[in-house]
C-alpha cells in the first residue's frame, strides 16, 4: 500500500518536479520498492499522454525527409568505415618506445629549463623588490624636503606681507606738529601721528605748562565727517619738564584727521571741549 | 469517441505500444523503414509538446529532430518493461524543450503565447497516413476528455507543471497557493488521469 505522501512525490517524479536531495531520496525508494517504481511507470505513461492536449500541430514534411537523409548519410560513412582494415605495422612498439624517450628526454629538458627561469624569474624580483624600496625612500626624501621648503616659503611670504601692510599703514600715516595758540604758552610743542589702519596714534609733547591738581590736559581730533571734535584722550605732563609722550586713541572711529587739537580741561576729561585751546596742528 | 479507460481502449492502447516496440526493435537493425513509421506516429505529439513549450516553430523542429536522431541512435537499449517508447519520446522532447526554455529564460512570456495560431505550423495531420492519423486523433479525443474532466484546478496545476518547466515552488506562486495544496492537486489530477485513461498496470 502507498501512503498519499509516496503518491504525491511519485507524480511530482513523474513530472520531473523532484530536485536535491529530494530527488535522491526518493530515486533511493523507488530502487528497492517495486510497488512504488510500477506507480512511477503507471504515473509516466499518463503523462506522456498529456503531450495529446498541446495544440494540433505538425512539422514541415522537409524534416521527414531532412532525418531520413541524415540516416542515409549516417548509413554511407559506417559502410566506408567499415571496408577499411588496419593492420597493426610489426615497427609500431620499436616507434612507440622511440617516441617515449624522446618525449622523456624532452620533458626532462623542459624541466631543468623550467628551473633555471624560474631561479631567474626570483631574482628578477628580488631585484625589482629593492628598486622599488630604493624608489620609495628617495620619494620620501624628497617629500621631507619639499616640506620644509614649503614652510620657509610660507614663512617668507608671511614676512613680506608684514612688511608691505607695514609699508602701507606708514604711507597712510597722518604726522602733524602742535603750535601754541594765543600765546598762553608759547614754548610749548607737540608732534602727532595718527594710524588709519590701527585706529590709535601718538602724542609727544615739550614744555606745556604744569597742570593744577584740578586740571587734565585733553587732545581732539578733528574728523570732518562729526560736527564736533573727537575726544582723544586726557594726558598729564612733567610737572618740571612740560613734556610727555602717550598713546592714544579716540572715542570714535576716525576716517581721515583734518586737525589735532589739545585743550585744558577739567580732571578727567569732558564729552565736548570747554576750556581753553593750548594746542593746535597746522 | 468513448472516453478511454475502457476495455476496448485499454486493448488499443497495448495494441500501440506492442507496435511502437516493434519498431524500436527493427531500428535496432538499422531499419529506415520503422524509422519512418515511427515518425509517422510519433511526430505530430512530440512537435505539438515542443512547440506548446517553446512557442518558436524553428526551434521546436530543431527539438524533434534531434529527439528521433536519439531515438534511432538508442533504439537497441529500448526496453518495453520500463515503459511505453511513446512515453520516452515525450519525455525527452519535454526534457530537451524545458532546457531551451530555460537557456532562453523566457518562458513566462512563452507561456502566455498562443502556439496554434503560429504562422510556420503544418496543418495538423499533414505527412500522416490516413490510419496513423485517425489514431492519433482518437487518442487526442481520449486525453483531452479526460484532462477536461479533471476538476479546474487540478488542471491547471498539472498543465503548468507539463508545458511550463516550472519548479514546484514557482508553480505556486503562478497559482497563488499554497505549495502543499499545489502538490495535492497535481498528485490527484495524475491518478485521475491514470485511473481514465487506463495506465494502472493492474
Amino acid at each position: 500500500m502507498i501512503d498519499d505522501h509516496h503518491e504525491e512525490l511519485a507524480s511530482l517524479y513523474a513530472l520531473g518536479l523532484l530536485e536535491g536531495a529530494e530527488l535522491a531520496s526518493f530515486e533511493q525508494e523507488l530502487a528497492q520498492d517495486p510497488a512504488l517504481a510500477r506507480l512511477v511507470s503507471e504515473l509516466r505513461e499518463s503523462t506522456a499522454q498529456l503531450a495529446f492536449t498541446a495544440p494540433a500541430a505538425a512539422p514541415s514534411p522537409a524534416l521527414r525527409a531532412r532525418l531520413l537523409d541524415e540516416l542515409d548519410t549516417a548509413a554511407k560513412w559506417r559502410a566506408q568505415g567499415n571496408v577499411i582494415a588496419f593492420r597493426t605495422p610489426i615497427w609500431l612498439p620499436w616507434a612507440a618506445a622511440a617516441g617515449f624517450a624522446i618525449a622523456c628526454a624532452w620533458l626532462g629538458q623542459l624541466y631543468v629549463t623550467s628551473r633555471f627561469e624560474a631561479a631567474n624569474l626570483r631574482d628578477q624580483q628580488t631585484l625589482a623588490e629593492f628598486k622599488l624600496k630604493s624608489a620609495n625612500n628617495q620619494m620620501e626624501a624628497e617629500r621631507l624636503v619639499a616640506t620644509h621648503q614649503l614652510g620657509a616659503a610660507t614663512e617668507q611670504l608671511a614676512a613680506l606681507d608684514r612688511q608691505l601692510k607695514a609699508e602701507g599703514d606708514l604711507a597712510k600715516l597722518k604726522i602733524a606738529t602742535l603750535a601754541s595758540l594765543a600765546g598762553n604758552s608759547p614754548q610749548a610743542l607737540a608732534v602727532a601721528v595718527w594710524s588709519p589702519l590701527r585706529q590709535e596714534g601718538v602724542l609727544n609733547v615739550e614744555k606745556l605748562p604744569a597742570l593744577a591738581a584740578d586740571k587734565d590736559y585733553q587732545l581732539w581730533l578733528v574728523d570732518p565727517q562729526y560736527p564736533i571734535p573727537v575726544d582723544g584722550g586726557v594726558f598729564t605732563v612733567d610737572p618740571a619738564t612740560g613734556d610727555a609722550h602717550i598713546t592714544f586713541k579716540a572715542n570714535r572711529p576716525i576716517n581721515s584727521v583734518a586737525k589735532f587739537a589739545v585743550s585744558l580741561e577739567r580732571k578727567g576729561g569732558v564729552p565736548k571741549a570747554e576750556g581753553p585751546m593750548v594746542l593746535l596742528s597746522q | 469517441m468513448k472516453p478511454a479507460g475502457n476495455t476496448a481502449e485499454m486493448a488499443a492502447t497495448i495494441e500501440r505500444a506492442r507496435f511502437d516496440a516493434e519498431l524500436f526493435r527493427r531500428m535496432g537493425r538499422s531499419d529506415r523503414e520503422a524509422f519512418a513509421q515511427l515518425y509517422d506516429r510519433f511526430s505530430r505529439p512530440l512537435f505539438a509538446t515542443a512547440l506548446r513549450i517553446l512557442s518558436n516553430t524553428a526551434e521546436a523542429e530543431d527539438i524533434v529532430q534531434d529527439v528521433f536522431l536519439a531515438l534511432w541512435e538508442k533504439a537497441t537499449t529500448f526496453e518495453p518493461a520500463r515503459g511505453s517508447a511513446f512515453a520516452w519520446a515525450v519525455t525527452l522532447t519535454r526534457n530537451r524543450a524545458i532546457d531551451r526554455v530555460r537557456m532562453r529564460k523566457r518562458r513566462s512570456e512563452l507561456l502566455a503565447e498562443t502556439t496554434a495560431e503560429d504562422a510556420g505550423t503544418q496543418p495538423a495531420g499533414a505527412g500522416l497516413q490516413a490510419g496513423d492519423e485517425l489514431a492519433s486523433k482518437e487518442q487526442a479525443g481520449a486525453v483531452r476528455a479526460a484532462v477536461a474532466a479533471l476538476p479546474l484546478e487540478q488542471q491547471k496545476a498539472v498543465e503548468l507543471a507539463f508545458f511550463g518547466g516550472f519548479t514546484q515552488q514557482e508553480i505556486a506562486e503562478k497559482l497563488q497557493e499554497p505549495l502543499g495544496t499545489v502538490k495535492a492537486r497535481i498528485r490527484r489530477g495524475l491518478l485521475k488521469l491514470r485511473d481514465t485513461l487506463g495506465g494502472r498496470h493492474d
